[in-house]
Formats: structure tokens, sequence, C-alpha cells
């Protein structure tokens, strides 16, 4: 009988865990922004092998939140976490220009396969806090988004240490949520 | 036998795509624009709540079915320096709709700028523009007719092509659907850039 009813109410109140990728190279702060997401702090983090996955509330949506590690070596191991991903969230060091394109082909790869054709795209320009950080028209070309034509994206500047533009990140990626169903 | 059939059934099915730029400057109301076109074309379309717009930095995408014709928008970033992503789009384009924000009398000379560089570009020549003077349900907002004399000398950079001058709220959507329909007689009547075909399947 219990069961019954939640089955009802969940049908009636709730929504299904949105499932939310964090993905980047190494050192772009994806845990670090994880963690300030999750309980809104800066912890430190030692480079990620393997994954981390948190539950993040925010305004009532649960998401589901994968933090891939992003080192060259385990980066093929990013699709086999594709499917049915709702949102995805590619962080950038703003100040690491060498290591940029590699950061676009990562990207455009991603976005070829099939999996995430439906899935939102968040870029986060992280470290804005740093001088010399790319602003969001630099990194929108140099990570080749103009040439997306059939995606909705958008880019936030970041900085995960101070915790500046996560709110309206999430924020919009709430709305975008809700928007697409 | 087979292929006069199929062939007759594409015909009858096909719809021709065209590439819509929203452009203008940032607040000018572009991606609430295109939200309300959307809820108005698409019958099941929630739509989002028009309030929690938020700056664009980025891409806001859409698409209405008008007719026969296809409209695919793509709402792009206003903001200063997001400006020079706007010609990366311009060579697929068949349509462009400019949204002034008509209560921002300070910045209309920024906009005229703008405007300037978006009716000059070679990629964009020939393709039709909708000049929308937004928020008209704002009272103090300034006219069509003050909007033609502050934009009064880009008139003969205009050039060739089909323009109009429409007055429209995007948040009550008045002057939404004029402005669209006006858009999809263009492109279609505009032979220097065909459509995409795309079959429905």
């Amino acid at each position: 009988m219990g069961g019954f009813f939640s089955t009802i109410f969940s049908s009636l109140f709730g929504t299904r865990e949105m499932r939310i990728l964090i993905l980047g190279l190494d050192g772009a702060g994806k845990t670090t922004i994880l963690y300030r997401l999750q309980v809104g702090e800066v912890v430190t983090t030692i480079p990620t092998i393997g994954f981390n996955v948190e539950t993040v509330t925010y305004k009532n949506l649960k998401f589901q939140v994968w933090d891939l590690g992003g080192q060259t070596s385990i980066r093929p191991y990013w699709r086999c976490y594709y499917s049915n991903t709702d949102a995805v969230i590619y962080v950038v060091d703003s100040c690491d220009r060498d290591r940029i394109g590699i950061s676009k082909s990562e990207l455009v790869a991603m976005l070829e396969e099939e999996e995430l054709k439906k899935a939102i795209l968040v870029v986060f320009a992280n470290k804005q806090d740093m001088e010399q950080a790319m602003t969001p028209t630099e990194m929108a070309n140099s990570l080749g988004l103009p040439a997306l034509k059939d995606k909705k994206w958008q880019i936030f500047k970041t900085s995960a240490t101070k915790g500046t533009g996560l709110d309206e990140a999430m924020e919009w990626l709430v709305e975008a949520l809700k928007n697409r169903q | 036998m087979y292929t006069l059939l199929s062939g007759l059934y594409k015909y009858m099915f096909r719809r021709d795509e065209y590439c819509i730029l929203i452009l203008g400057l940032d607040n000018a109301g572009k991606t609430t624009f295109l939200e309300q076109t959307k809820t108005r074309f698409n019958r099941t379309y929630k739509g989002m709540s028009l309030s929690k717009i938020t700056t664009t930095v980025g891409l806001n995408i859409g698409t209405i079915d008008v007719g026969k014709a296809r409209l695919m928008f793509w709402d792009l970033g206003g903001q200063d320096e997001l400006q020079s992503l706007w010609d990366k789009y311009y060579a697929e384009s068949h349509g462009v709709i400019y949204v002034i924000d008509s209560t921002d009398e300070e910045r209309l000379s920024d906009s005229k700028r703008a405007f300037e560089k978006v009716v000059t570009s070679e990629a964009l020549e020939g393709v039709p523009i909708l000049v929308l003077a937004n928020k008209q349900d704002v009272e103090t907002c300034l006219s069509i007719p003050d909007i033609k004399t502050a934009f009064s000398d880009c008139i003969n950079k205009i050039g060739r092509r089909d323009c109009l001058t429409q007055a429209c709220s995007a948040l009550t959507g008045n002057g939404v659907n004029e402005g669209i329909e006006w858009m999809v007689k263009c492109v279609v009547r505009n032979i220097h850039r065909p459509p995409r075909q795309k079959d429905i399947t």
C-alpha cells in the first residue's frame, strides 16, 4: 500500500533524477566544481583517476552528477558514461591556452556521439579569477563552437575556487532542462 | 514507376529549410522573441516562462513550420564582445531578424552601428532583414517613426533586399505573427538563396 502511494506521489511530484556529466581536460577544475556544487566549499582535490559521482539538489531538482577523470589515458573511457545523459558541463581552464586545441578536439569528438545528440551543452570558462583568462568570445572561437549550428550552447565565466558564476550557470541549466521536456 | 511515385511522394512531403538569424544588442529581447515565436507556431511546445530568460552567451535554437517552409532560428548573444561571432553564421543564413530595444534611447546609436555592420556585410548580400522595434508594450518607448529617423542614414546601405520595420512586443506577442509571416514570404521568394531541402521521413 505504501509502495502504491509512493509510486503515485513520485509520478505526480517527483521528477527523474537528471544525469549530468562534468567533462574536460585534466586540471580544469571538474572535481572542485562538483564539490562546490554539492557542499558549497572548496575541497582539496587530487587528480581523479576514475570518477566521482554525487547527488546534487538544486531548486528542488535532483541531479546525479558524474565527474570523470580528464587525463589523456582515461579520456577514451568517457564514452562509457554517455548514455541517458541530460546535460554535459564542459570545463575548460581559461588560462591554459596551450592545450585549448586539445580541449577543442575532445569536445568535437564528444559531440559527434549519437548518444549525446539531445544533451544540453554548457561550457564553464573556469579559473576566471586569474589574470590573462580567456574571454567567452575567445573561448567560443578556440573551441569551434560557432560551427555547432543545431545545438543550444552557452558559456559561463566561472571560478570554482571563488565560487563565482556557478549559481547563474546552474540556474540556466535548470531552466534549460525543464524547458526541454 | 517506383521512381516516379517516390519522386511524387518526395515532392509532396518535402520541406524547404530556411535559417534565420536573430541579432541585436544585449537585452533587446532576442531570446524572448524566439521563445514567443516557438510558443505561437508550435502547438505542442509549452515554452519557458519568459521572466526566467537570462543573458545569452552562446546560441539558442528553435524550429517552426509555416506552411511548406521550415524556419530554423539561431539566436545569438548580443553583448559587445560576442558580436564578433555573428559573422560566422552569415553565409548559411536566409534571413535576419534584427531586434531593437525601443526603450533604450541611450544605446540606440550603438544599435545603429551594429546594424550598419550587418547590412554592409557582403556575406549577407540580398538577404531579407526584418527590423523589430521591440518592447512596444512599454508606454514611454520610442515609436516606429522615431526609430526610422534614428536609423535614416542606414537606408542607402540596405541595398537591394527586402526590409521591413515592424513594431512588436515579444513579451505580449503583439506583432510577432506579422513579422514571421513577412519573413516567410520574403525568404521563399528570394531566389538568390535557395533553401536547404529536407525530406520528411
